[in-house]
């Protein structure tokens, strides 16, 4: 297919996707955005230096192969640099979505989907609102001059509707949303989401400004995968390790983060946003035990930091377009479900917060979660609704804290945004968990 | 029928860095453009990235008509082309830059290591229609970010070194990140007080939760913080908050998603401290009888809508040092993840600052939460907005100053 250049490691990654938007101002449609985009990125590889060319124009990539070759310096015996070494050679098709592909659904199946989930929004109380329908499915093909052959596709959906809600004033923006893989899981989620707008209003109409404070605090299988993602998940990723021995000592695997109970896991097979059957560089996706038993256990790897770590691959290679480079990025990222029923879990808590939905959260040396609805939980039962700009922690400290997880789990898709890492925004990861109870955090 | 074409051509090379050493170089050339066709109040658009015939666009614009999508207002017209950087930066000079940089940072900072990209970016904007309209917008920047991390330390990172600008001056970049990089290895004390002067460049999540008050759709529907309150003063009253597309300033286009034009390139929604307007498009304008700002937003192939808009403040203090007396006050450099609630409580932790004398960086601070609300920050508690030309950051950089409660 490409003629790769002697003596340069080569890879070659196309992607076509076919995307959708419907937006709706109030009920009124604002857009029908139906795409199909074809780019492909290029890397060659000389041993010293890495030399990456992104394209739209996917009917020249020979040129542009020929072009990077020509800006590095060929060196015999180059297969067997330990990073080149380390590439996988999978051979591979799975077009598992053709069938049920998003991108054949009729865009009035779509509009009358939305147009039925609108009039739930015909409320006192919601001044405006913004709705829309977003699908995608990617068809992504990888090879490298090792021989890797891969072809694969992904596809998700969503509903998302956000509403200015206002009673008197009391004015807030809530949200409420839904990702799926296929249309038709779409489809008969009325009691969800009118459960949800329910909560949103009664949300903004009694929400009281918190008491700043440090609390234990009950995080929602949402926002348990947001605190894992920014608390920990970004800690895992190895390329802020690479070449740092402070890190790579504080990171020891086998050192304990967490209590007993506490499993974290990576994986990439799991279905949704996160879902990483063969990853951006034709490593083969994988879970990963990040944290067993409270203890470290592994982290996530392109094939440099794998080979740079004399780790093995776990399939975490991943750009966020073919404008992009891979860099090593959670797939799914998930804390294993405990044994307690929530029921038990809220019923031992006197005086604490529960975090039900979020805004955004972010992680460095403090990590921050900024709720959407928080309640208070008062003697064993959660209350009253609390109006919270921040609840932040430490990083090294808060994993430990975690101190009881619930048998009830649930894994979710975000729709629309996605996670950020430096210039590579928004790349779609999978999250969630069971209900998650740690003995402290700073609530503001 | 008729017709309007828009087109943004983003050629760059980028350096990408890890451990103060390039690992890999970077080019792209992408292509966006997308036809609008406009047929008896409907619109319709086609796109996508990629140099594709205008034709095979067009009837995807024509497709989508059938959508349905209202857009009874009429199209902009005139000429306008202007270019920001004839001669910008080129490859091989920014290699050397990097290079150059990468080894004294290696040579003279070895506590160390500095990581991410230096990127040039070259982007040419153009809008056309069939009623006249044809602008034109071209630019081009030299992008420096760099991630610090102290070798000692096993955070994920611990600071920035950035730069932005259309030209670059090494010896001013030297001039004042030898200083800042010097402040990092200097722990110094808080001064004394729960309620010090705060320096900041500008947090997103104030421009978020200001962009979201002064939302013409928000503030129309009783949905904004500032509903009801055009004529009335809000803030301090030397402060001015404009819709500014200054290309200048705010680097990017000078022309909205409907191809407005203001005058001199903004619009003030908040003047010496008093509510003007909010921002509008040409659709929640003529809905609600607002002014219209040219405040339309959207993806080079979306439907013009009411988003986002380009708000910055007017610089209105001179000379940060003067101002403070002999204050000791707080830079922040790093404050990621905090936000407002609702009726606009502010808090966010702060993972870097420095001690500050209004001109020099003296030494590094703990980590610290600071608080406030949007109207004290805004009001009583307001420093000013200033320019800064010490820190060498980039183009026109601000700096915002303010009383804010500290927790330690």
């Amino acid at each position: 297919m490409f003629e790769f250049p002697k003596n340069l490691y080569t890879d070659v990654r196309i992607e076509e996707a076919h995307t959708t938007k419907i937006a709706y101002k109030n009920k009124t449609i604002q857009e029908e955005k139906i795409r199909r985009n074809k780019g492909a990125f290029v890397r060659v590889f000389d041993g010293e230096r890495w030399y990456y060319s992104s394209t739209t124009d996917v009917d020249r990539l020979q040129e542009k192969i020929d072009e990077l070759a020509s800006m590095a310096n060929p060196k015999e015996g180059l297969e067997d640099h330990p990073i080149v070494k380390a590439f996988e050679t999978n051979q591979d098709k799975i077009l598992q979505y053709e069938e049920t592909d998003v991108s054949k659904v009729p865009a009035h199946k779509k509009r009358e989907l939305m147009e039925e989930y609108l009039s739930l929004l015909d409320v006192e109380g919601i001044a405006h609102h913004k709705s829309f329908y977003v699908d995608n499915r990617i068809v992504k093909s990888f090879y490298s001059s090792k021989g890797a052959a891969v072809t694969f596709d992904k596809q998700t959906c969503g509903i998302r509707m956000d509403m200015d809600v206002v009673f008197g004033k009391k004015k807030d923006q809530v949200g409420v949303s839904r990702g799926a893989v296929h249309f038709e899981e779409l489809a008969g989620l009325q009691e969800y989401f009118q459960t949800e707008i329910d909560k949103n209003l009664d949300y903004v109409k009694n929400a009281e400004p918190v008491e700043a404070g440090t609390y234990p605090v009950l995080l929602s299988p949402t926002a348990t995968g947001v605190f894992t993602h920014e608390s920990f998940g970004h800690k895992s990723e190895s390329d802020f390790m690479v070449g740092d021995e402070t890190m790579a000592k504080e990171w020891k695997l086998g050192k304990r983060i967490g209590q007993k109970h506490l499993n974290i896991v990576d994986d990439g097979n799991v279905r949704g946003n996160g879902y990483v059957p063969y990853d951006d560089e034709g490593t083969k996706g994988k879970k990963t035990r990040i944290i067993t038993d409270g203890e470290l256990t592994g982290r996530l790897h392109s094939t440099l930091t794998a080979a740079l770590m004399e780790e093995g691959l776990t399939g975490n290679a991943r750009a966020v377009d073919f404008e992009y480079e891979p860099i090593v990025r959670m797939s799914t990222t998930y804390i294993e479900k405990g044994d307690t029923p929530l029921d038990e879990m809220i019923a031992n808590v006197r005086n604490g917060v529960f975090i039900d939905t979020i805004k955004h959260g972010s992680g460095m040396s403090t990590f921050t979660l900024a709720p959407a609805r928080a309640y208070k939980i008062e003697d064993g039962n959660i209350t009253t609704p609390i109006n919270v700009s921040v609840v932040t922690g430490n990083v090294f400290e808060t994993l430990a804290l975690v101190d009881n997880l619930s048998e009830e789990f649930d894994l979710l898709s975000f729709v629309g945004g996605g996670c950020g890492k430096m210039e590579q925004f928004p790349l779609p990861v999978g999250f969630g968990g069971p209900y998650t109870l740690v003995r402290e955090l700073k609530v503001e | 029928m008729k017709k309007e074409t828009v087109s943004i051509r983003t050629k760059e090379t980028t350096a990408r860095i890890r451990n103060t050493a390039v690992e890999a170089v970077r080019t792209k050339d992408i292509v966006k453009k997308a036809v609008r066709v406009y047929d008896e109040g409907k619109l319709g658009i086609g796109g996508s990235i990629g140099d594709v015939e205008e034709s095979v666009w067009e009837k995807q614009a024509k497709d989508n008509l059938e959508a349905g999508i209202e857009y009874p207002y009429p199209l902009e017209t005139g000429t306008d082309h202007r270019d920001y950087n004839a001669n910008p930066m080129d490859a091989q000079t920014m290699l050397k830059h990097t290079e150059r940089i990468l080894k004294t940072l290696r040579d003279e900072f070895p506590e160390f290591t500095f990581s991410e990209s230096v990127t040039i970016r070259e982007t040419t904007t153009t809008m056309r229609n069939s009623e006249g309209l044809d602008l034109s917008y071209h630019d081009g920047r030299f992008e420096l970010g760099f991630i610090l991390k102290e070798k000692k330390s096993a955070n994920l990172f611990d600071g920035f070194v950035a730069f932005e600008g259309r030209k670059f001056d090494p010896e001013r970049f030297w001039a004042f990140n030898r200083k800042y990089l010097a402040a990092y290895n200097n722990p110094v004390d808080f001064p004394k007080g729960d309620k010090l002067p705060v320096f900041t460049l500008g947090g997103p999540e104030t421009k978020r939760f200001l962009m979201r008050a002064l939302n013409g759709e928000n503030y129309a529907t009783n949905s904004s913080l500032f509903s009801g309150k055009i004529g009335e003063r809000l803030f301090h009253e030397k402060l001015t908050l404009e819709q500014n597309r200054n290309p200048k300033e705010t680097h990017q286009a000078f022309f909205d998603n409907e191809g407005v034009r203001n005058e001199n390139d903004r619009v003030a929604l908040i003047e010496n401290g008093v509510l003007k307007k909010p921002f509008t498009d040409k659709e929640t304008a003529e809905r609600y009888n607002l002014p219209h700002t040219g405040g339309a937003s959207g993806a080079y192939d979306g439907v013009p809508s009411l988003r986002t808009a380009p708000l910055r403040f007017k610089t209105d203090s001179e000379d940060i040092k003067k101002t403070l007396k002999g204050e000791p006050a707080i830079l922040v450099v790093v404050s990621s993840g905090g936000d407002f609630t609702a009726e606009g409580t502010y808090a966010a932790p702060v993972q870097l600052a420095f001690l500050f004398d209004g001109e020099n960086i003296l030494g590094k601070l703990d980590e610290f939460t600071m608080r406030s609300s949007l109207f004290a920050m805004y009001g009583e508690d307001y420093i000013g907005t200033f320019k800064s030309d010490e820190l060498y950051l980039g183009d026109d950089v601000q700096l915002q100053g303010f009383y804010m409660d500290i927790k330690r």
